[in-house]
């Protein structure tokens, strides 16, 4: 069966002053996809999942979001996605619940649709327990899942996930991972930007890699190892660090 | 366009998180009565006698022994001024109404009381009798007590012929022999028109100070409140919430309308405890028209929050927000009179106050609660409010269009 085409970015680019944070980048992503954005500091992964959030507008360019235009249609466009920055995007001062519930009548929920919504996706990444505690109480990796169940608010056809595991244990990131996977597997399609290669190796159908604001190589995880060795042999971490040279971005 | 329902939201949200934050709620609700305490026993000598209020009296009458004029004039004038408790008015009698007049005319005089030629004969034939006021027109708080003291003299006046109406229909032929001895009263020196200035001149005393170091006070921290709620933007933005707000179809509108509102609701809960306790703990006195100084209340939680608002869409940093904020409060209080009464206050700091909503509003709830001013003396105080409103609204509209652009 031919994957549907579910985002089409065309042509992008965005400029901060002088210095150009995307230059010219396109991809597609197809429906029930999990697609990794990889690429060292600096490549433009955020500029271009703001963009493509209809946060940012690109200087030049546009994007298809289940067959909306998101210069023309951004409102029909916000109503299909979901987002998780990459900073928690909380209340600190408010409970978990109290933050799920505010996003979710942001996103046009009735009070008890927002509810449920929140409870059923706290209840996702293991925290329905922790429902009423506040969030500067919470740990790291918990306030990574609250971070990741909001952007669940609404039921978003197309989930924009920015580095949701940096910086957290390996059981809230294994929570996450398989939060993910069974987003998937109920047909959500993911964009999922990383900087562990074995998690985007884990997760994502396709990735690409992105360097100095444009993106210079799309393809499978096996695919893109077979570009330098043997897939079973090499790792996505050799694929990224040969594309992207080793030299210090910060 | 504004969404109503998410402005409604953000504000709530704001809302809870202010409920939250035990900080600011010792800051902004309690933190002020400390003030109005330490400020009521600092200012309690206020309105004593270096502030005193003058009252002229002149009556045109011939001096007769009927002259009613005359036996008013003679109970109402402080016979020893060293007497006179701090706050209560001096009033004197004076000869000459043109001389009189001619003060008023040349700005010496705030204004006078007269009485009439004709005023005792038209209150013994039942007819209208006037008192004349005349007083400088832009002498506004001293005209409104002015009309104090004419109000309380009229009303003394009907009182007494309610009384002597009362006696006719219930006495019936003793009616006369019991008017005649009442009479009897007045032409022996001891007036039935009685007087005292805590009754009649209620409104023109000054010896609360609770009546302008909480307006004062009420002024001065729903401003800075609502100029630190500036800071509300800001966070949103380095919280990263302002990302997923946008991402979720919440337009930036909304975003300002939404901290417009959650800013003029806690400004709204302030007053409703800084009125609820002045009144119960401080007993202030919100003078003869309470309406207008809730309305003029209102009105200045409103221009505070648009104020905020524009605040809001200057700066850049939490830092920025915070030190603006604090800046423009602690400027604009003490210019605008919510330290000390601005009517002690020199006559170019009392013009200087105007370039300041806070100066209006002070003026305005001076007024009201001090001076017994009625709606239509502050008029031009919640006039000048709606104009701060209008300014302080376009200039964020304004920066928030090119900002978004």
């Amino acid at each position: 069966m031919m994957p549907v085409d579910y985002l089409v970015a065309q042509d992008l680019h965005k400029s901060f002053n002088e210095h150009k944070a995307v230059n010219g980048v396109s991809f597609t992503i197809h429906k029930r996809e999990i697609f990794g954005l990889l690429g060292p500091n600096g490549a433009g992964k955020t500029t271009t999942i703001r963009m493509l959030s209809t946060v940012l507008e690109p200087d030049q360019g546009d994007v298809i979001i289940g067959g909306h235009l998101i210069r023309r249609e951004a409102e029909e466009v916000r109503n299909l996605i979901g987002v998780c920055p990459q900073e928690l995007a909380l209340y600190v001062e408010l409970g978990a619940l109290d933050n799920l519930i505010f996003f979710g009548r942001m996103a046009g929920m009735s009070s008890q649709e927002a509810r449920e919504q929140a409870m059923a996706h706290l209840k996702l990444v293991g925290l329905e327990e922790r429902a009423k505690g506040k969030i500067d109480k919470f740990s790291g990796g918990m306030k990574r899942r609250v971070n990741l169940a909001v952007a669940l608010m609404g039921h978003p056809e197309l989930l924009f996930l920015d580095e949701p595991t940096v910086g957290i244990d390996p059981q809230s990131r294994n929570n996450i991972y398989e939060t993910i996977e069974g987003l998937r597997d109920k047909g959500m399609t993911i964009l999922h930007t990383t900087h562990y290669m074995e998690e985007a190796d884990r997760l994502c159908d396709r990735v690409a890699i992105m360097d100095g604001g444009q993106v210079i190589a799309l393809d499978t995880p096996h695919a893109l190892k077979a570009q330098i060795g043997s897939p079973d042999q090499v790792t996505l971490e050799d694929v990224f660090l040969k594309m992207t040279g080793r030299s210090l971005r910060d | 366009m504004v969404q109503p329902r998410l402005v409604w939201f953000i504000a709530l949200k704001d809302l809870k998180l202010f409920s939250r934050d035990r900080a600011a709620l010792f800051f902004f609700i309690l933190f002020p009565f400390l003030f109005v305490v330490l400020f009521n026993f600092i200012l309690s000598d206020i309105g004593g006698e270096d502030d005193r209020l003058v009252f002229h009296l002149v009556t045109l009458e011939e001096e007769t022994e009927t002259a009613l004029s005359h036996q008013i004039i003679a109970a109402m004038v402080t016979p020893d001024e060293s007497s006179l408790r701090p706050g209560e008015p001096l009033i004197i009698e004076v000869d000459d109404y043109d001389e009189l007049r001619r003060q008023v005319e040349e700005k010496e005089l705030g204004g006078f009381l007269a009485f009439p030629e004709d005023f005792t004969e038209s209150l013994f034939t039942y007819r209208e009798a006037e008192i004349e006021v005349v007083a400088d027109p832009e002498a506004v708080s001293y005209r409104a007590a002015l009309y104090g003291l004419a109000d309380g003299i009229s009303s003394w006046i009907g009182a007494e012929y309610v009384v002597r109406g009362t006696i006719t229909e219930l006495a019936g032929e003793q009616a006369q022999d019991i008017l005649e001895s009442l009479e009897g009263q007045v032409i022996t020196g001891e007036p039935l028109i009685g007087y005292t200035s805590d009754n009649t001149a209620g409104e023109v005393e000054a010896e609360q100070p609770s009546n302008y170091t909480i307006s004062g006070y009420l002024v001065m921290f729903v401003f800075f409140a609502a100029a630190l709620s500036a800071q509300a933007i800001v966070r949103e933005r380095q919280n990263h919430t302002l990302e997923r707000l946008l991402a979720s179809s919440v337009r930036r509108s909304t975003l300002i309308g939404g901290i417009f509102t959650g800013t003029a609701a806690k400004g709204l809960i302030q007053i409703i405890i800084f009125w609820t306790v002045g009144i119960l703990v401080f007993n202030v006195d919100l003078g003869l028209a309470p309406a207008a100084v809730i309305i003029l209340s209102f009105l200045m939680v409103i221009v505070s929050a648009a104020f905020g608002v524009m605040l809001a869409t200057l700066v850049k940093t939490d830092r920025g927000a915070d030190s603006l904020a604090t800046l423009a409060a602690l400027i604009m209080a003490p210019l605008g009179g919510c330290w000390w009464p601005l009517f002690i206050a020199p006559q170019w700091m009392q013009s200087l106050a105007k370039v300041t909503p806070h100066g209006w509003a002070n003026e305005g709830f001076n007024k009201l609660m001090l001076f017994g001013a009625d709606f239509a003396d502050v008029a031009p105080a919640m006039l000048a409010l709606v104009v701060f409103t209008i300014i302080f609204g376009s200039i964020a509209i304004w920066r928030f269009r090119t900002a978004a652009a």
